[in-house]
């Protein structure tokens, strides 16, 4: 993983609990520049009414918490209604025989304190960004739809089954008479789409009945 | 040599045998001596008996009759025939003469016949027996003898009646009378040989009676010197069995007391090494315990520091990340700079309370109950108010101590942390009490919490050396049984324990373990060792 786009956590906000005031306050005021919102909390009671009130997209526990513990908190998230965000424990070195129990209760990761702030965005980072990603491609998907919508639909359909045919080394059998089968297209649009998806080294004829993908063109468009 | 051989023979008897051996002898020496002389003593008064009764009475009778015959029978008849006395006179004596005779001569045959003068059972066997086969007495002789005096006494009465018939004149009265005399003569003859007989009978029996008494007293002096002697010796083997039993009693008893006193020796030596090593593990313990609680200090000192530690580094980073973003304003950097000081301020009080822990102090010194258990208190913050426990103290500010500071905050830490422990492991409320007074010159603290008190297999053990419930690199076992010998071995008090009822804020908790310690005020000033 090098080069993350830290960029991304702008777009998420954290639940922070730990109960030691001047270490949350701390970390809050450095998160604060990173991501969309930091909702801070001192004990489990606490992050129960922030999960309640606000949206939150990631959790950061400390494991040691005066009376209770992250463990404990891990378990209570488990019977409530958020039991799918996922959860970071902060932890010091002579506290790891708690890991293996959040382990069970599915943590997504954890980090020793004292806490390196690179690692702890990286973390945020790692976990986030499948979310982002998710984000992305339904983006994507929506826009096709759209731009479907809007215009030739006929066309935007046969791009749609080349893609879904392609094989793994992004070539695909197929030909005119095929196509038309399957799609209900006149030949002539169907030449003129081939042509320019040619001239535009998108997909390129490699033999009879055989095309190829290129990305890299697609790419620098 | 034989008898040298016999010699070691007994010799190599037993000891017990021997004894018995010698027991045997002594008294089977013993009964036949008195058998013998029994025996002895009963044959001479038989035959003394037997020479009395059946001879010299007999002879007695004998004399009495020839006695009669001669001067009765004779005199009157002779007396008779000068006519000194007339018939009638004469045959008046005669008859007495003759009742006399009669009578003695029945006495004497009733003698001789007689089974009470019969030689006894006894004496015969034994005269068998030494003496053999002896001539039998003549009793034929003696049996023709006295038939002999029956036909002359029968002759003479016969003769004396024809005399004194009175119907009858007897005109040959002196031819009689002289036949008569005659007659008495023959028979005193044949009386006299009769005591002839009883007299040779006597004398043959005294001989046989000496004979006995020879052989008796031969065979008991023999006996006597046989077990004079076989008692002798084995007296003598005896003795000098004991002796040798006596030395060789003596040489165990040397060897053993030897043995005993090398052991004292070597014991005295080993008593002293075992005191010397319990020494060593005292203070090895001590130092064990001392290290173990810098642990747990260090431990503390840990987590006290972790928290703001992180937070100055948090500020620095953040710090780094906010110039990144070309955030970093003067403002910011002042607050956050300020923030930084305070938290370092705080670290290095937190350094300032332990550093009184780790300093050695060797003397006592006076300080106020109260502040010394807030002190200790302070130091277990961190773990106190991480499980949420509320400490409550009620000591009154008078009460002052002289002792050992920092082994007295080690007891009060010891048993703080304990208590921390049990209440680490339950739910709801947690408690600590600590309550002190002072009553006739004694100071009591008592120390409680609602852990849930000490198990009861687990409660006679508390203050043993080494004895722990926590894991092994959490506890080391030493801390009560340190603060056991703190308080009883160098404050001269006393540290109890015990499981109570307890009512903490008007809460009633059913477990709850109640440390009590006493402290003499007196003892910890008078007594500086």
């Amino acid at each position: 993983m090098i080069n993350r786009n830290i960029n991304i956590l702008n777009n998420f906000n954290i639940l922070y609990l730990e109960d030691d005031v001047e270490l949350l306050k701390q970390t809050k005021d450095v998160l604060d520049d990173f991501m969309l919102e930091v909702f801070g909390a001192s004990s489990i009671e606490e992050s129960m009414k922030v999960l309640e009130s606000e949206h939150i997209d990631i959790i950061l526990s400390d494991i040691l918490l005066k009376g209770e513990n992250g463990v404990d908190f891990l378990k209570s998230l488990k019977e409530s209604p958020y039991t799918d965000i996922p959860t970071v424990l902060i932890t010091a070195h002579t506290e790891t025989s708690y890991l293996l129990e959040a382990i069970k209760l599915k943590v997504a990761n954890y980090i020793v304190k004292p806490i390196n702030l690179k690692e702890l965005l990286n973390t945020i980072h790692d976990i986030v960004l499948p979310i982002n990603q998710h984000k992305e491609a339904q983006k994507s998907n929506n826009l096709i739809k759209t731009i479907s919508e809007v215009t030739d639909g006929k066309q935007v359909e046969v791009i749609k089954y080349i893609m879904s045919n392609l094989n793994d080394s992004d070539e695909v059998n197929t030909s005119y008479s095929e196509i038309m089968s399957h799609i209900d297209i006149s030949k002539p649009t169907l030449v003129k789409l081939f042509k320019k998806l040619s001239e535009k080294n998108i997909l390129t004829n490699v033999s009879h009945k055989k095309y190829r993908f290129h990305q890299d063109s697609l790419d620098s468009l | 040599m034989k008898i040298k051989k016999i010699l070691q023979a007994l010799d190599a008897i037993s000891f017990g045998y021997k004894s018995a051996f010698l027991l045997f002898i002594i008294i089977g020496g013993m009964i036949s001596i008195i058998l013998l002389s029994q025996i002895s003593s009963y044959t001479i008064k038989n035959d003394f008996d037997l020479l009395f009764e059946k001879r010299t009475k007999s002879i007695i009778k004998l004399e009495h009759i020839k006695d009669t015959y001669v001067g009765n029978i004779h005199v009157t008849l002779n007396d008779m025939q000068k006519n000194i006395i007339n018939l009638q006179q004469s045959r008046e004596v005669i008859t007495l003469a003759r009742q006399l005779i009669e009578k003695n001569w029945s006495h004497y045959l009733n003698i001789i016949d007689s089974e009470k003068y019969q030689v006894s059972w006894l004496d015969a066997i034994i005269k068998k027996i030494f003496i053999g086969d002896e001539e039998k007495p003549n009793i034929i002789l003696q049996q023709s003898i006295i038939k002999n005096i029956e036909k002359k006494q029968k002759r003479i009465s016969h003769l004396l009646n024809e005399i004194f018939n009175p119907y009858k004149q007897v005109e040959n009265l002196f031819s009689s009378i002289e036949e008569v005399n005659y007659e008495i003569n023959s028979i005193s003859i044949y009386i006299t040989s009769l005591t002839n007989y009883d007299l040779n009978m006597a004398i043959q029996e005294k001989h046989d009676t000496d004979q006995i008494f020879d052989l008796l007293s031969l065979i008991l002096n023999i006996s006597i010197v046989l077990v004079f002697l076989f008692s002798a010796v084995l007296s003598a083997f005896i003795i000098s069995n004991f002796k040798k039993l006596h030395f060789a009693l003596q040489g165990d008893v040397l060897e053993k007391t030897e043995a005993l006193q090398k052991l004292n020796n070597t014991l005295e030596i080993k008593i002293k090494k075992e005191v010397e090593n319990s020494r060593k593990k005292d203070t090895l313990m001590f130092q064990q315990a001392r290290l173990a609680s810098m642990g747990e200090m260090i431990a503390n000192i840990a987590h006290q520091w972790r928290q703001p530690l992180a937070s100055i580094l948090m500020i620095i980073q953040g710090v780094q990340s906010k110039m990144k973003l070309g955030k970093l304003t003067p403002e910011i950097i002042n607050s956050k700079v300020k923030d930084a000081l305070l938290l370092a301020e705080n670290m290095s009080e937190t350094l300032d309370n332990f550093q009184n822990f780790f300093k050695p102090t060797k003397e006592k010194e006076s300080f106020s109950l109260k502040s010394s258990i807030e002190h200790s208190l302070t130091l277990s913050k961190y773990i106190l108010e991480q499980h949420k426990v509320n400490v409550s103290i009620r000591v009154p500010d008078t009460i002052k101590l002289h002792t050992y500071y920092n082994e007295f905050s080690h007891v009060l830490l010891n048993i703080i942390a304990n208590a921390e422990d049990a209440l680490s492991n339950i739910k709801g409320d947690k408690f600590i009490e600590i309550i002190a007074k002072e009553v006739n010159q004694k100071v009591y603290i008592y120390i409680t919490d609602n852990g849930g008190g000490i198990k009861e297999n687990v409660f006679p053990h508390i203050f043993e050396p080494y004895f722990t419930t926590k894991y092994k690199s959490k506890g080391t076992g030493l801390g009560l049984y340190m603060s056991k010998q703190i308080i009883e071995k160098h404050m001269k008090g006393i540290i109890r324990c015990k499981n109570v009822c307890y009512t903490i804020n008007n809460n009633k908790f059913k477990n709850c373990t109640l440390f009590t310690i006493i402290l003499p005020i007196k003892g910890m000033t008078t007594d500086d060792k």
